[in-house]
């Protein structure tokens, strides 16, 4: 792996072996990327969904009236069908993936990583608890039943209440595990980073849930309305996280998110389709109300998912990009005189 | 590259948090030939298999890097031109034109592969070393980017998947080797002592001593790199394996004053919790019964 490396960074920059020497040495990557494969930043969308959508099931259960059933029940079942693969995907990417159970064996709470793996845990419980409670209420374990009694008995407004903190935490812990990292574009924003997961979780889950209930059709257009008044909201703090990201980096680390395929992704994947082209649809509908036909809530939600998606993909791949940049991580690490450092 | 000589910080330059009785290394730079006796004495004693054979094209270093079947790498830099991009044309008295460091692990005091390890498969020795039981690392692969030096890694065959065993390797110091007495085979196999093994306080009088030195014979870029003032900065507070370099650290492609990535774990985590509770609010709002 490590040769691959040095004769892609020799290719790319097509200088001679003195440039390379006066700036880096040789241009090899001063700190090693994460070895994380497909699966890390499709279990950080899925993931995301899922602790999300339990929190807006768990909040429209608490503080929503009646009105917001149709949100509760696609929210719970949504959370559920998200988190499933999650555990799969983690299990997958690693090295021994048959020694998953190592992860259980200790509890370290400076290591983001082993308190994610209980985090992951604890909100499993809780994401299956209220799904099967979810079901009863629907009868699927039948009417009078031993099982659908019990499930009904159990104090729903509770779990739901109780699971918030799980739900919340699973949506954003993801961000402080990149964070801390030695990699330049993670670490050098470790404040914006957990806000970030957070808010693409909670617009990821909020397209979700309309995308289930538009189609489905089975919900008034006031809760539809306040479930797009709310994702506008998110979006747009999103959007504005995402700028102080591009400016807290400054030049050398955000390098990876503007240039060639990444940077194209970024522009049109993250900002144009997954932000701006559903902020621009959504608003009006969701502020003026205007009614917007069912075909166009659709398909804002649907780019807002891909947005999403690719948002995961971006911000792992450039992290790994600016990992192989030497001069990303000197900016990082260059010596100040006094000793003190800038963080 | 920024080619400041790194000064003295007083209280901080020549100080280790390093535990009594640590062991480490110090690779003293300024003494190495580049004959890369290290790297093979490593290879062979710890039975690591050979990298691809190849040639990198831009210096007598065809090893690259550290990686998880290379823990010591021997890196070859020539100053083939300054900062404005002038050859040199004459040459310092005690070295020539090549500046030649033994990379290795710096068996950290506070290490940041370490505080990642979710198994609690890297584990401080007796010696006060830093090793990863075998046994116990799944390849989870979160140490990786964890370390500040770009040191451990996992050993994924080099792309051909069935031959790297996928857990996570890095020296170990040659814990097999201290274990009875004796010392690690890189600094055995070291033919000018530019590897020196031996507790870290000892080590680190040595290092003072030569800095001292050196400067007096006229090198006054000499210092030491894995102290509090350079290496060890930022929370890892020290090096159990450090180094005497006479040019800034970036030339030797060590970051000059790394920081432990764990340190950012607990204001990542209240920005983000903070960010929730801000969520949470908009939510009860947006949704609440009107």
């Amino acid at each position: 792996m490590a040769y691959e490396r040095r004769w892609e960074t020799r290719r790319r920059g097509g200088r001679s072996a003195g440039d390379e020497a006066r700036e880096s040495y040789y241009g090899v990557p001063v700190i090693h990327r994460a070895p994380w494969r497909w699966e890390i930043p499709t279990y950080f969308f899925l993931g995301g969904i899922a602790g999300a959508s339990y929190v807006i099931a768990g909040i429209a259960h608490v503080f929503g009236g009646d009105e917001e059933r149709p949100v509760v029940r696609a929210g719970r079942y949504l959370s559920l069908a998200a988190l499933i693969p999650s555990p799969i995907l983690l299990i997958l990417d690693l090295g021994r993936p048959e020694r998953f159970h190592h992860m259980l064996r200790v509890f370290k709470v400076r290591s983001p990583m082993s308190v994610g793996t209980w985090g992951l845990v604890v909100f499993g419980a809780f994401s299956t608890l209220s799904a099967l409670i979810q079901a009863a209420e629907d009868g699927l374990f039948g009417r009078g039943t031993l099982v659908a009694r019990l499930l009904l008995r159990l104090p729903s407004r509770a779990i739901a209440f109780l699971g918030q903190f799980p739900a919340f935490f699973v949506s954003g812990y993801t961000g402080v595990l990149l964070a801390a990292t030695a990699v330049p574009l993670w670490t050098r924003n470790y404040l914006l980073m957990g806000p970030l997961f957070l808010a693409s979780a909670l617009s990821n889950a909020l397209a979700a849930i309309t995308l289930i209930l538009t189609v489905a059709g089975r919900t008034s257009h006031r809760s539809l309305r306040r479930l797009e008044r709310f994702e506008t909201v998110v979006m747009g703090v999103e959007a504005l996280l995402l700028a102080a990201l591009r400016l807290n980096s400054g030049k050398t680390i955000a390098r990876p998110m503007h240039e060639g395929r990444l940077g194209r992704i970024y522009r049109v994947g993250v900002l144009g389709t997954g932000l701006g082209l559903p902020l621009l649809v959504q608003a009006p509908g969701a502020w003026l109300g205007r009614r917007l036909p069912r075909g166009v809530t659709v398909l804002a939600a649907l780019l807002t998912l891909i947005g999403g998606a690719l948002f995961r993909y971006l911000i792992v791949t450039a992290g790994h990009r600016s990992a192989d940049d030497p001069q990303a991580t000197f900016e990082l690490t260059r010596a100040r005189e006094n000793g003190s450092r800038r963080s | 590259m920024s080619t400041k000589v790194i000064r003295d910080q007083p209280g901080r330059t020549g100080t280790t948090g390093a535990r009594p009785g640590a062991m480490g290394f110090l690779t003293d730079t300024t003494l190495c030939i580049g004959c890369k006796a290290c790297e093979v004495a490593c290879k062979q004693w710890n039975q690591l298999p050979m990298d691809e054979f190849g040639f990198t094209g831009y210096s007598y270093d065809n090893t690259g890097d550290l990686s998880g079947t290379t823990w010591r790498h021997v890196a070859f830099i020539e100053r083939i031109s300054d900062s404005e991009g002038r050859r040199p044309t004459s040459m310092r008295a005690f070295q020539s034109n090549w500046l030649m460091m033994s990379d290795v692990c710096k068996h950290c005091v506070y290490a940041g592969c370490m505080e990642a390890c979710p198994t609690g498969a890297i584990i401080r020795t007796e010696f006060d070393t830093v090793v990863v039981q075998q046994d116990v690392c799944n390849g989870c692969g979160y140490c990786v980017p964890a370390c500040p030096f770009g040191v451990i890694a996992l050993d994924l065959g080099d792309g051909r998947a069935r031959v790297g065993d996928h857990k996570a390797h890095k020296c170990t110091l040659c814990y097999d080797r201290l274990r009875d007495g004796l010392e690690p085979a890189c600094a055995k196999a070291c033919p000018t002592d530019s590897i020196q093994f031996g507790l870290v306080e000892d080590l680190m009088d040595r290092a003072k001593q030569r800095v001292a030195d050196l400067r007096a014979q006229g090198v006054e870029e000499a210092h030491i790199y894995g102290d509090r003032a350079v290496g060890g900065t930022g929370g890892i507070e020290g090096l159990n394996a450090f180094f005497i370099l006479t040019a800034p650290p970036e030339v030797y492609n060590l970051p000059a004053q790394p920081e432990l990535p764990q340190r950012k774990t607990i204001p990542a985590s209240v920005s983000t919790a903070l960010a929730a509770v801000a969520f949470a609010v908009g939510a009860i709002l947006s949704l609440r019964r009107k």
